[in-house]
């Protein structure tokens, strides 16, 4: 038993390794998302100037390469003289923490409720189905705003608050993949050899619906960089001295007749930032799902 | 058929009490969590303790929070939604005011979603196979990657800012007068055939209105996509071509119908996110709709304008979701026929 588990994890990796190898969207996906962690990371190293440091004898400088510019400020300046290009470096940080931290807690809390549910069935899917039913007769953003309001603004709130609104979406995906895989020969198998539920739900169904989760983490932590930047557009996330993406953007609207660059460098970076996700999502979608596999690979 | 309709339309309202009941219970416990003082906002500087819990009396602040629900669950019933604390005026006359806006803007959003997707969606099923399909691929993924508040932030880059063309703010131009009717004002100046307003409110709505439908449709074209290659390998497509039908006419007659009715389930559970998009759209366009007016009510921590407004996005979602149900039936020949 152990040994035929043993050797088809082996094939998996083996043939999820060739997928992805065959998979321009992994690839190039991940190289995005690659990218921007390293500016996250590296971000003291790599941004040319500290990002809170207000210049203002500089206040909205034009790029470099007009004539007006400066190679001091690559990309220009803000109207209160900040570097565009350091704040956008240093706004990665604030961007993928929320998008990670936030998809890992809506991936536990969502994937638990959806294994309890589909593996109990009965009363214990019934409710937690309505549980979701009820979260989704609100749109998301009107969800998270309100919870944002209550629970005040700052970085682990925001988490906290897309974690609330969307687990409904692991939960609801999931839970009809156990479903399926519930009534798979293998799950039989398990439970007549006598093992425990809690053993049968981790060691057999967990694994098998592993690479959905894997997908919808990818796509989630996009959508949590998405959120973080609607919550700081509106003024409801981090305080004003941290740099985030939508607050840049904020600001840059009031200026975006005398200096759109402002606005627009923000705007590509989680531009690119959700299309890594994206590609690299749809991209191990296709990979990790033989049936897809065959069929789509290109 | 009727019968049937009203069968559902009315299992689904009722399904929709307790949930909104619920809902409200939620939001209010959440918004009572709050840490910042609305009362502070409210008050002179000068205020003295007495005036502050004077206040705290008249806005039945200083009952237990069930009791408070107790109340405003009472007032609800009777139509009445408490005073905003920001704007000093009832919530449901701020709310009755700008929800026609959101509305018109909703619809003329998903109009011009439909009209992109549908076209796209036969488009990127049309090329599948071909090396057109990775183009088309990329294009998809890329219009996902755009939220639909970057959209709108964009679009007024280009068609508001840079080019001039079109007006991005407001409903319609500032000495207009507003007319009284549906509150939709293309169907209020129509009426009066009023039509430099017309024109005026149409020009409006397009950029807020075409932001919406961008950040819906490439969801729209893939379900689309995915109906249709499901539906092409059905017998009745096989058996239409060696009617020797063209293959357009086969595409477009026989397997948009019936891929039709998977696509518009789904496309349903994800009309709250169009209606949800509004929210930032109008934000950004200043247009004065209820998505605005919740922006507002955020930052000035307005709780009885913030719980009304979640309690009319509640509802009008769920009344979204019977309408989808009750347009399935009636497209849905199988459910037709068993009434």
């Amino acid at each position: 038993m152990i040994a035929v588990a043993g050797r088809s994890i082996g094939t998996k990796i083996r043939d999820f390794i060739g997928a992805i190898q065959n998979s321009p969207r992994v690839l190039v996906g991940a190289l995005i998302v690659l990218c921007m962690i390293v500016c996250a990371v590296f971000a003291p190293w790599i941004a040319p100037n500290d990002p809170s440091i207000q210049d203002l004898a500089n206040t909205l400088l034009p790029p470099m390469w007009s004539s007006v510019g400066s190679r001091q400020f690559p990309f220009g300046t803000d109207a209160l003289g900040r570097c565009v290009l350091s704040q956008v470096i240093y706004g990665t940080r604030i961007a993928l923490q929320v998008g990670f931290l936030a998809a890992t807690g809506a991936a536990v809390i969502g994937t638990t409720l959806a294994l309890a549910a589909g593996y109990c069935g009965g009363k214990v899917d019934r409710a937690i189905g309505y549980l979701v039913d009820l979260w989704m007769s609100l749109p998301p953003v009107v969800l998270s705003l309100t919870l944002m309001v209550g629970l005040g603004t700052g970085v682990g709130n925001v988490i906290l608050s897309i974690v609330l609104v969307d687990w409904t979406r692991f939960c609801r995906v999931v839970r009809s993949e156990v479903l399926v895989v519930r009534r798979k020969d293998f799950v039989s198998a398990a439970r007549l050899l006598g093992f425990g539920h809690l053993r049968i739900v981790l060691r057999e169904i967990l694994p098998s619906v592993a690479p959905l989760i894997i997908t919808l983490f990818t796509l989630q932590v996009g959508i949590g960089v998405i959120v973080e930047a609607i919550l700081s557009f509106v003024g409801m996330s981090v305080p004003a001295d941290t740099p985030a993406w939508g607050m840049m953007i904020a600001d840059g609207r009031s200026d975006i007749h005398a200096a759109p660059w402002v606005a627009l460098l923000p705007i590509l970076a989680m531009f690119m930032t959700v299309l890594g996700l994206n590609l690299l999502g749809e991209g191990l979608r296709v990979a990790l799902d033989p049936r897809l596999r065959n069929r789509d690979a290109r | 058929m009727f019968k049937a309709l009203a069968q559902v339309a009315l299992r689904r309202l009722l399904d929709a009490v307790p949930t909104v009941f619920l809902l409200s219970i939620v939001v209010f416990v959440v918004l009572r969590a709050l840490p910042a003082d609305p009362l502070a906002l409210l008050l002179p500087p000068n205020a003295t303790q007495a005036d502050a819990a004077a206040m705290k009396v008249a806005m039945g602040l200083d009952h237990a929070v069930p009791v408070q629900f107790v109340f405003w669950l009472r007032d609800a019933f009777n139509g009445d939604l408490g005073t905003s604390i920001s704007f000093r005026e009832p919530v449901t006359t701020l709310i009755a005011n700008a929800l026609p806006a959101t509305l018109e803007l909703s619809i003329a959003g998903l109009a011009l979603a439909l009209l992109i997707s549908v076209p796209g969606g036969l488009w990127f099923f049309a090329v599948r196979g071909q090396r057109k399909e990775v183009v088309a691929d990329l294009a998809i993924v890329s219009m996902l990657s755009i939220p639909t508040f970057l959209w709108g932030l964009l679009l007024m880059l280009t068609f508001g800012v840079a080019f001039g063309l079109l007006p991005f703010a407001g409903r319609v131009d500032s000495d207009a007068i507003l007319p009284s009717g549906t509150g939709l004002l293309l169907v209020d100046y129509l009426i009066r055939l009023d039509w430099r307003n017309w024109l005026s409110a149409l020009s409006h709505l397009a950029l807020p209105a075409t932001a919406l439908a961008l950040g819906f449709s490439p969801m729209v074209i893939r379900v689309l996509r995915s109906s249709l290659i499901e539906a092409s390998s059905e017998a009745y497509v096989m058996a239409a071509r060696q009617r020797g039908l063209s293959e357009t006419r086969v595409l477009i007659a026989h397997m948009l119908r019936n891929a039709a009715l998977p696509a518009i389930t789904l496309i349903g559970a994800q009309l709250g996110f169009l209606f949800g998009g509004t929210l930032l759209i109008e934000s950004i366009f200043s247009f004065p709709g209820i998505g605005n007016l919740m922006v507002q009510a955020v930052r000035n921590h307005d709780l009885p304008l913030i719980q009304g407004i979640v309690l009319v996005f509640c509802i009008t979602t769920l009344l979204i979701n019977t309408l989808v149900d009750i347009l399935y039936v009636v497209l849905n020949p199988k459910l037709r026929k068993s009434s």
